[in-house]
């Protein structure tokens, strides 16, 4: 994670990361339909290359993880994995309704519950599936945010903080004094 | 060669297996029992042409499990073998070794309906995931998930 470091080359290193994000997709068992939105961004017409966004398939060369669809028990240690192995600072952009709450999947046997029960989420895309500016519209969001991360010195910040001090208070149940 | 097999020629083969009823203008379902059902493949593959493999459908029906496996020929006629097995004793053979085809829906089956196909070469989970827990069946009408069993994936803490 980044440190608060005024440094010419950190100073270097996170204006290279806004200017051209790497992205990578990881299908969790969505029904394609966001993934045919994503490659529509890459085809000429939304052409993302042009703001310097470029998809790779390995996660290692990735700074920004696209994650469409629901999770379900068989793809979670699968995406916790892919997760775990792009370098920090990493940003996770989850796709349509399926990957905001699992979608018409929510609630089956085979379901995790949401995305960020598997890892942490900062982007969500509403939709089903979303067009595609919408998903350009959450790379620049994502990249609002990494930039103001690097001011800030790491996520921390956007970390809402306990109410009384990290232990959570007891609650005692209605009637019972 | 194709011309030779008539419905009527099914219906007059596959009489001894069990019970033939017509349902469609090309379709035959052939009630049988567990232990006739590798000798009805091979004879509906060798003497009728059935030569493929449609899928293996399966059925709850409170009391038993009901297996349908739909087989196609260049004839396009389609003959539905049907048996019943017990719920508490889901057992039958395999008849991958005839249809190589069927060896993934057998493994399907048993993911999910819990039945074991005898001599089957490798019987291991296909749809759920590695770590779901043994004897839970999910598409069995009298399975509910049990909210105190780990189904496998990642584990949430919750606070």
């Amino acid at each position: 994670m980044a440190v608060t470091d005024t440094g010419i080359s950190q100073r270097l290193m996170n204006w290279a990361r806004l200017k051209s994000p790497w992205i990578t997709v990881y299908n969790s068992g969505a029904c394609n339909a966001c993934d045919i939105e994503i490659i529509a961004c890459l085809m000429p017409r939304f052409d993302v290359e042009r703001f310097g966004i470029l998809v790779t398939g390995s996660p290692r060369h990735a700074d920004i993880l696209i994650v469409t669809g629901h999770v379900s028990l068989k793809q979670a240690s699968r995406l916790r994995r892919v997760w775990e192995q792009i370098p920090g600072p990493k940003y996770v952009i989850a796709v349509g309704a399926c990957g905001a709450s699992g979608g018409v999947f929510h609630g089956l046997y085979h379901m995790m519950e949401s995305v960020d029960s598997v890892i942490p989420i900062d982007v969500y895309v509403a939709g089903c599936p979303p067009r595609p500016d919408e998903i350009i519209n959450a790379v620049v969001t994502c990249l609002k945010l990494l930039g103001e991360d690097a001011a800030h010195g790491g996520k921390e910040w956007r970390q809402k903080k306990p109410v009384s001090g990290g232990v959570p208070e007891e609650k005692t149940p209605m009637g019972v004094s | 060669m194709t011309g030779l097999v008539t419905l009527d020629l099914i219906k007059e083969r596959m009489k001894e297996f069990g019970t033939v009823e017509q349902v469609q203008k090309n379709r035959i379902r052939i009630t049988t029992v567990p232990g006739r059902l590798h000798d009805a493949v091979t004879t509906s593959q060798a003497v009728l042409l059935f030569d493929r493999l449609v899928t293996i459908s399966t059925l709850d029906n409170g009391e038993t499990f009901e297996l349908l496996y739909h087989l196609i020929g260049p004839h396009r006629i389609i003959i539905s073998l049907s048996i019943n097995l017990p719920r508490d004793q889901p057992v039958t053979p395999t008849v991958s070794d005839l249809l190589p085809s069927a060896g993934i829906y057998e493994r399907q089956i048993h993911d999910l309906f819990g039945i074991f196909f005898e001599g089957h070469p490798d019987l291991k989970k296909l749809m759920l995931n590695e770590d779901w827990p043994e004897n839970e069946h999910p598409l069995r009408k009298d399975w509910k998930p049990d909210p105190g069993v780990f189904y496998g994936g990642i584990k949430v803490e919750r606070t």
